[in-house]
């Protein structure tokens, strides 16, 4: 399959759906938002080997980085992001120094903790935060100087599928760049990379600020489309749901974090509009079976049919 | 339906919108939690609305209403204002309700205040909320509105010193403020402020710091569940109640979980505006429906506020249709009876001006379970924390 | 002085309960290398027995406290036949994910099952009342929790270091290889370890429903809670647990008695720092 093919036709995708589902938009704005969420710690996890459960902290800062910045500093979307993606950056690189030097359990709960502190710090400067309340008062300008944040949510919709092709196509880079192919070795075998010179523990701190950045930018991407920043943001769950996602999609690809997203998000949809009391269930069954039957993320699905149906033509 | 969303729709998507459903028929969209660890609301606020609707039937006015309800899973307000939006584009809904924590009535603002949409918050409690938009109508209470009146009826009991201890955050913190102003007004001392963390379950450190330094009460305010459960236990266990220390508190004894709570439970002061053990037909014609209906269902401040709420739509339909900004001009002037007493719409803050009972926990001879047993009323307040 | 004694009281009891149910997790991580997130969730089946038992069908507290673990390790036995064993050989992040999903699972199954408000177990009167300590009165039931975590700090001493199935366990976990070659099976083995550390949980679970009360959500609830432990601790480690669940019970009690408004940071502040300075635990293994 061509590198370019599964890219292409996710954005096809995303542009179907829009049409397919135009009173939905809201929704499928938070999948954009989330598989962006996700592909950052597609890069942490996925490519340098990082296990995580707190990449929250980060979006949880771009988010409160962005709203306070709309709200005292400037409106613009772009700057917003922008702003978000330094400060998200600046958490991963100083919590990443102390961070990175563990691994295994050990590291999952410094990355726990981080994002705990974060939290509570958030909920403690209530003057500026809002607290448990929120965040409040966000009222974006126009995305570019043109496009006003509509009620239907159409520019947040292309305004974040815009963001998130951007994210896509400078990982594609970026994993493809010299850099991006000493973490996939950093990942494989951090011994030889030592061996033949390579400083893994800087490369995991570059990764972890570079995917600090764009954790950043999701949750000013949440900000600006919802006006409105909640401690959740900081939260656990947002973590592991995130994991659940990319490991549900396949990691080390960047298209199995969206694919991941994407199947979580509406099957999450699906299941709790039907029988919210045991949604629970269809999400744990499902996990399941993917960690069992699709060990290598939904991605691999094509393969094992492919394998299958080959077994089948020679039987 | 209006006019601002059909325009927005209509300038950007070129397709035709489906015909509303039966010209004549008003949809209500209720966003609430339906499943995660406060599934409890979207259930209780479900089960009420049936009741009124069991009880009114399916007109009001000349229009047929229709609840739809939405799944929010917890405190999330990117999936609240998605769901208003879908409500308000897909299902033209003519009214909101529901919206159990306070972030997420707060996101939908920018929506309501387009569309001109009345929104009927069946709970959350901050103050502020419903200066965020005109079209916000509350029909539960506010924190200041309890535990202000509370403070100033311990003092005049003869009360001087107390200590608070509260969970430390918005709701908390409210509660703490409201408390102490009223308390320090009348003349009493507040001797330590203590706020305990979210997500602690242990309050022993808490409780015996509040002991050693023995005030004649401690205030409190803690989330539902499972804080408060161990938190009376530890007030009891440790021996404030001996040791002659008033506990004083708020929705800490709700129905839901007090029969959890056991005998620990007994004796305990709070101060709120619904109790199940309310005296009235009201009451009593709330809870024989609810229960025929839903046997297992208990009637707390969750199941009145979505009751109320839904009688508060019923109203406003049949005054103003679907027309928002009418509705809420005639929502203003409302006053009824409710199953927690006489209600009165605040025509500024839009919050209800209702009683504050006094309540001890005590358990009942008849049916052996626990109950709120009101032993007055402190006073018929609207929303004190709305200047605040 | 007090308020010494009140922290070391406090924090003790807590500590104990933190140990009974974390212990069982760091013996299945440090044994069978799995990362088990789904341990809470048997301490919170235990708690949901418990409270059938006793509240449900009336059961005094003893007999229910006993069956409720007996049904929680019958349910571990076929759980770690069908589906643990064959996340054993998983990568670290298929094991989260796996059993993150049994959380899942487990959590709806309480939910369908007893509903999500909170799920007591009434306690007997004589755990209810409360002893004078000369500085202030502690309630008997903490002292019970005590007394069970130094009940299972001993136990599991000698079961470890006295008996066959000690020697064999420890073979087991030092090199598994080797323990088969001569003749162990390990199989076994690890399915009574992972029993064992099931019934910890139920056990810990269900006294410790004072201090962390059991509803559905339980095992996310205290997830984070429980690994900090076995991570702090140092996986396989009792001896790593025991000092790790005392000394964060007593952190933890002593920062909500001199700040309380500085709790969760400082706890989680003081836990960076302890996992900095010892990444692989108070107490190393050695193998």
């Amino acid at each position: 399959m061509k590198s370019w093919i599964p890219p292409l036709a996710l954005l096809a995708l995303a542009v179907a759906l829009h049409f397919a589902l135009p009173y939905n938009l809201a929704f499928l704005t938070r999948i954009l938002i989330m598989a962006v969420l996700v592909l950052s710690l597609d890069l942490v996890l996925g490519f340098a080997g990082i296990a995580t459960l707190g990449q929250a902290a980060f979006y949880g800062a771009g988010a409160y980085a962005a709203g306070l910045f709309a709200i005292h500093a400037w409106a613009d979307p772009i700057a917003g992001l922008l702003v978000a993606g330094v400060a998200g950056a600046a958490l991963a690189f100083i919590s990443g120094l102390i961070v990175l030097r563990a691994h295994g359990l050990t590291l999952i709960m410094l990355t726990i903790a981080v994002a705990a502190i974060c939290h509570e710090v958030a909920n403690k400067a209530r003057d500026l935060t809002g607290g448990a309340d929120g965040l409040r008062g966000i009222r974006m300008e126009p995305v570019l100087g043109l496009f006003e944040f509509d009620f239907v949510g159409q520019t947040g919709f292309w305004y974040a599928l815009a963001v998130l092709a951007t994210v896509f196509a400078f990982l594609t880079l970026l994993t493809r760049a010299p850099f991006g192919l000493s973490l996939r070795g950093i990942h494989e075998s951090p011994e030889r990379m030592a061996a033949i010179g390579t400083s893994v523990y800087w490369r995991r701190v570059a990764a972890y600020t570079i995917g600090g950045a764009i954790a950043g930018i999701a949750g000013a991407l949440s900000a600006q489309v919802t006006q409105l920043v909640s401690l959740e943001s900081f939260s656990f769950t947002l973590s592991a749901e995130a994991l659940i996602m990319l490991i549900l999609g396949g990691t080390g690809r960047l298209y199995g974090a969206v694919l991941g997203t994407l199947v979580f998000m509406f099957v999450h949809h699906w299941a709790a509009a039907n029988d919210p009391f045991n949604w629970l269930f269809v999400i744990g069954a499902l996990v399941l079976a993917v960690v069992f039957f699709l060990p290598r993320g939904l991605v691999a699905v094509p393969t094992a049919l492919k394998r299958l149906g080959g077994r089948d033509a020679g039987t | 339906m209006t006019r601002a969303i059909h325009a927005a729709l209509a300038a950007v998507i070129a397709t035709a919108l489906p015909a509303a459903a039966g010209a004549d028929t008003i949809k209500v969209g209720v966003v609430a939690p339906f499943s995660g660890p406060f599934a409890i609301y979207g259930k209780q606020y479900q089960e009420a609305v049936e009741t009124y609707v069991a009880q009114h039937g399916t007109t009001a006015g000349e229009h047929e209403i229709e609840f739809i309800y939405k799944d929010v899973g917890g405190p999330n307000p990117d999936q609240s204002r998605s769901l208003a939006q879908e409500l308000l584009i897909r299902d033209q809904v003519d009214y909101l309700a529901g919206f159990t924590f306070t972030p997420n009535a707060l996101a939908v603002a920018p929506l309501i205040e387009q569309s001109q949409t009345p929104t009927v918050i069946f709970n959350a409690a901050t103050s502020s909320i419903n200066k965020e938009s005109e079209f916000y109508l509350r029909t539960s209470y506010t924190l200041w509105q309890v535990s202000a009146p509370l403070a100033e009826w311990a003092y005049d009991q003869g009360m001087r010193t107390a200590a608070t201890t509260v969970t430390d955050y918005g709701p908390g913190i409210d509660a703490e403020n409201a408390f102490k102003a009223a308390f320090e007004a009348r003349g009493g001392e507040v001797v330590d402020s203590i706020r305990m963390p979210l997500s602690t379950t242990d309050f022993t450190p808490f409780i015996q710091s509040v002991r050693d330094a023995a005030p004649d009460a401690v205030f409190t305010f803690l989330p539902g569940g499972p804080p408060t459960f161990t938190y009376t236990k530890t007030y009891n266990e440790n021996g404030l109640a001996e040791a002659g220390i008033k506990f004083l508190g708020t929705a800490e004894t709700e129905e839901v979980n007090l029969q959890g709570l056991g005998d620990a439970a007994i004796g305990l002061t709070t101060a709120y505006h619904y109790s199940g053990a309310h005296d009235s037909d009201e009451n009593r014609a709330f809870q024989a429906k609810l229960t025929e209906l839903f046997p297992d269902a208990i009637a707390n401040w969750a199941s009145v506020g979505a009751y109320d709420g839904t009688h508060l739509i019923y109203q406003m339909v049949a005054a103003a249709g679907s027309d928002g900004p009418a509705a809420v001009e005639a929502a203003k002037t409302m006053e009824w009876e409710s199953p927690r007493g006489p209600v009165k719409m605040d025509p500024d803050a839009r919050t209800l001006i209702q009683n504050v009972y006094i309540r001890e926990v005590a358990r009942d001879e008849d049916t052996g379970k626990l109950v709120n047993r009101e032993t007055g009323v402190i006073a018929t307040v609207g929303d004190l924390g709305w200047d605040k | 002085m007090t308020l010494f004694l009140n922290i070391l009281v406090d924090g003790v009891a807590y500590g104990m309960i933190l140990f009974m149910i974390s212990v069982g997790l760091s013996v299945t991580m440090g044994l069978m290398r799995v990362v088990n997130l789904a341990h809470g969730g048997f301490a919170l089946l235990g708690g949901t027995f418990a409270h059938w038992f006793a509240a449900d069908l009336g059961l005094p507290f003893w007999p229910a406290l006993a069956l409720a673990i007996a049904a929680t390790v019958a349910l571990s036995v076929p759980l770690e036949r069908v589906i643990y064993r064959r996340i054993y050989g998983f990568t670290d992040l298929q094991q989260v994910l796996a059993t993150i999903g049994l959380t899942f699972l487990m959590i709806a199954s309480v939910n369908l099952w007893q509903g999500s408000s909170l799920l007591s177990v009434p306690l007997p009167e004589g755990l209810k009342a409360s002893v004078d300590l000369g500085f202030r009165t502690l309630p008997v039931h903490r002292l019970l929790v005590i007394a069970g975590g130094l009940a299972v700090v001993l136990g599991l001493w000698l079961l470890l270091e006295r008996t066959r199935f000690g020697i064999r366990l420890r073979a087991a976990v030092d090199n598994r290889g080797a323990a088969s070659a001569h003749g162990i099976d390990t199989d076994r083995i690890f399915m009574a370890a992972f029993a064992l550390g099931a019934g910890l949980a139920a056990f810990g679970g269900v006294l410790g429903a004072e201090i962390l009360p059991i509803d559905a959500y339980y095992p996310l609830r205290y997830m984070v809670l429980f690994l900090i432990v076995v991570a702090v601790g140092g996986m396989g480690s009792i001896a790593g647990s025991f000092l790790a669940a005392i000394g964060l019970g007593l952190l933890e009690t002593a920062a909500r008695y001199l700040a309380p408004d500085f709790a969760t940071i400082t706890f989680f502040a003081l836990v960076i720092a302890l996992l900095a300075l010892r990444p692989n635990g108070l107490i190393v293994r050695t193998s």
